[in-house]
């Protein structure tokens, strides 16, 4: 269950030909994740700022 | 509520352009995508209906707009909120007059195009039927999508009532199925009656509690 | 009884002092367990036989569109508190869950757009499923945009509640489209009540991804909402204090 599915760096970024989909959606997933957490902190500095 | 129907009535009749545009709107998407579409008739025959269910809900949504605009604005809706201490009354009166004098004309004109276009004649009040349901289902659902925006818009109205509107759609997909395969047509139209008769007894009581809001 | 229990723990106040403990667990919690789902569902979970690794978008997917629906069924909760209690931080809470649930929907919809190409050789199909989170996503859309549009927030707060608490009836529509509706969406591969058909070496790391992507959405949300709460409440006095 824990053997690494892929030998080397370039198959884990091919994936078979899936890499680009695989890729493509979880750096969109991520990315969303990351600015909507740095809106919020923005947000909540900016109201603690307006005090 | 017998002078509630009366005055909307009457209402909805003075403003001409209320009632017969959307009639006119309809009649007029009707004709023009055959005219638009260079197919045969027996393509044509296919996918007609699903021109008439998109036609419907356009319609009923450009027919439900301002719906309580004109009663917000001119101070209608506080007095009726004196009289009756809500707005369930007003919400259902308005609905029925509006399926009665918009919808039923709808549906009629909807079958009698279906008909022309390749509905066997003994399928017409089936098609009639159908439509006339789904009309007063979305009657009610763009009633408390305009009760929610009220003036504010008709995106905000779409966006509202859109999302509750889609499955009436998907339901009414259904049904015309039921007429071009002329299986299940009875369960169908007992479902659309039970939704139709809970919503008509719900709907109202939403639409009284956003009116509230709004004159809060 | 309820009224009083309610009306002790959800006020504004006690909701910032309680999250501003809880929030560092949180976020640490969920931000290790969502890395771990995914790099053991992306680096050491076998192929799938019919899939190839195409499915590995799965430990995104599958999170995506369970939360996309739990956040709805969250603020109907929190619509229905407002409406029957008249509690002010449940309509907060809303109005910060939207926009996170509108985000989730959509990457729940754009995952699976991508995650149909290989597949079914589509990237979309107007099949139950999909228009089904496809008009959740609009429901989202339509609670933001209805919350927007006034300028009394009070009377906004109400109407929002209002169309939560009608759009709710769209989720069950979406969890049973698959067994109403013949269609091209494959049925839930793991079940509350059931077993599940996946198998054990894709099913932890799915498991620990929701999680973990269950505590990080938390904590979005945590953040989100103490930063609106202090907009609303901003002439109060515990706020001066707080800060």
């Amino acid at each position: 269950m824990f053997d690494l599915a892929f030998s080397n760096l370039h198959e884990i970024l091919d994936m078979n030909g899936h890499g680009i989909y695989v890729w493509s959606v979880y750096a969109l997933g991520i990315s969303m994740i990351v600015i909507s957490f740095s809106i919020a902190k923005k947000r909540e500095s900016l109201a603690y700022k307006k005090k | 509520m017998v002078r509630l129907i009366k005055s909307e009535i009457f209402k909805l009749l003075k403003k001409l352009k209320s009632w017969l545009g959307p009639l006119l709107i309809m009649i007029l998407v009707l004709i023009a995508f055959p005219l638009s579409i260079d197919i045969s008739q027996f393509d044509l025959d296919k996918f007609y209906f699903s021109i008439i269910v998109v036609s419907i809900l356009m319609t009923s949504f450009v027919a439900t707009e301002g719906m309580f605009e004109e009663d917000f604005e001119d101070g209608s809706l506080e007095q009726e909120f004196l009289l009756e201490k809500d707005f369930y009354k007003l919400a259902l009166a308005k609905i029925f007059v509006f399926v009665f004098l918009i919808g039923i004309p709808l549906a009629l004109i909807g079958a009698i195009f279906s008909f022309a276009n390749g509905v066997a004649f003994n399928s017409f009040a089936k098609v009639f039927l159908i439509l006339s349901l789904s009309n007063l289902l979305l009657f009610n659902v763009f009633a408390f999508g305009n009760a929610l925006s009220i003036n504010k818009g008709a995106m905000l109205g779409v966006l509202s009532s859109l999302p509750l509107a889609l499955p009436v759609i998907i339901l009414l997909g259904s049904s015309i199925r039921t007429i071009q395969y002329g299986d299940g047509f009875i369960s169908i139209i007992a479902l659309m009656i039970g939704i139709g008769l809970l919503m008509s007894a719900l709907m109202p009581l939403i639409i009284s509690a956003a009116l509230k809001t709004h004159i809060d | 009884m309820i009224s009083a229990f309610i009306h002790k723990f959800s006020s504004p106040k006690s909701y910032v002092r309680l999250t501003e403990k809880l929030y560092p667990f949180f976020i640490v919690l969920g931000v290790s367990l969502l890395t771990l789902g995914w790099i053991w569902g992306l680096l050491f979970a076998p192929q799938d036989a019919v899939q190839g690794n195409s499915y590995r978008i799965i430990f995104l997917h599958v999170p995506s569109v369970i939360f996309a629906e739990l956040i709805y069924f969250f603020m109907a909760i929190c619509a229905l508190m407002h409406l029957v209690w008249r509690v002010k931080l449940a309509a907060y809470l809303i109005k910060a869950a939207a926009p996170i649930g509108a985000m989730i929907t959509f990457l729940g919809l754009f995952s699976g757009s991508i995650w149909g190409i290989p597949t079914w050789g589509t990237w979309w199909q107007w099949d139950a499923r999909i228009t089904s989170t496809l008009i959740l996503f609009i429901m989202y859309l339509g609670v933001i945009t209805l919350h927007g549009s006034f300028s009394n927030l009070i009377k906004a707060d109400r109407l929002m509640s209002i169309l939560v608490i009608i759009g709710v009836i769209n989720i069950p529509i979406i969890k049973k489209s698959v067994d109403w509706w013949s269609t091209l969406h494959q049925p839930a591969s793991i079940s509350i009540s059931g077993g599940s058909s996946i198998d054990p070496s894709m099913l932890y790391p799915l498991l620990i991804s929701i999680i973990g992507l269950g505590f990080t959405l938390i904590s979005l949300g945590i953040l989100s909402s103490r930063s609106y709460i202090f907009t609303r409440e901003k002439n109060k006095k515990w706020i001066a204090e707080h800060v």
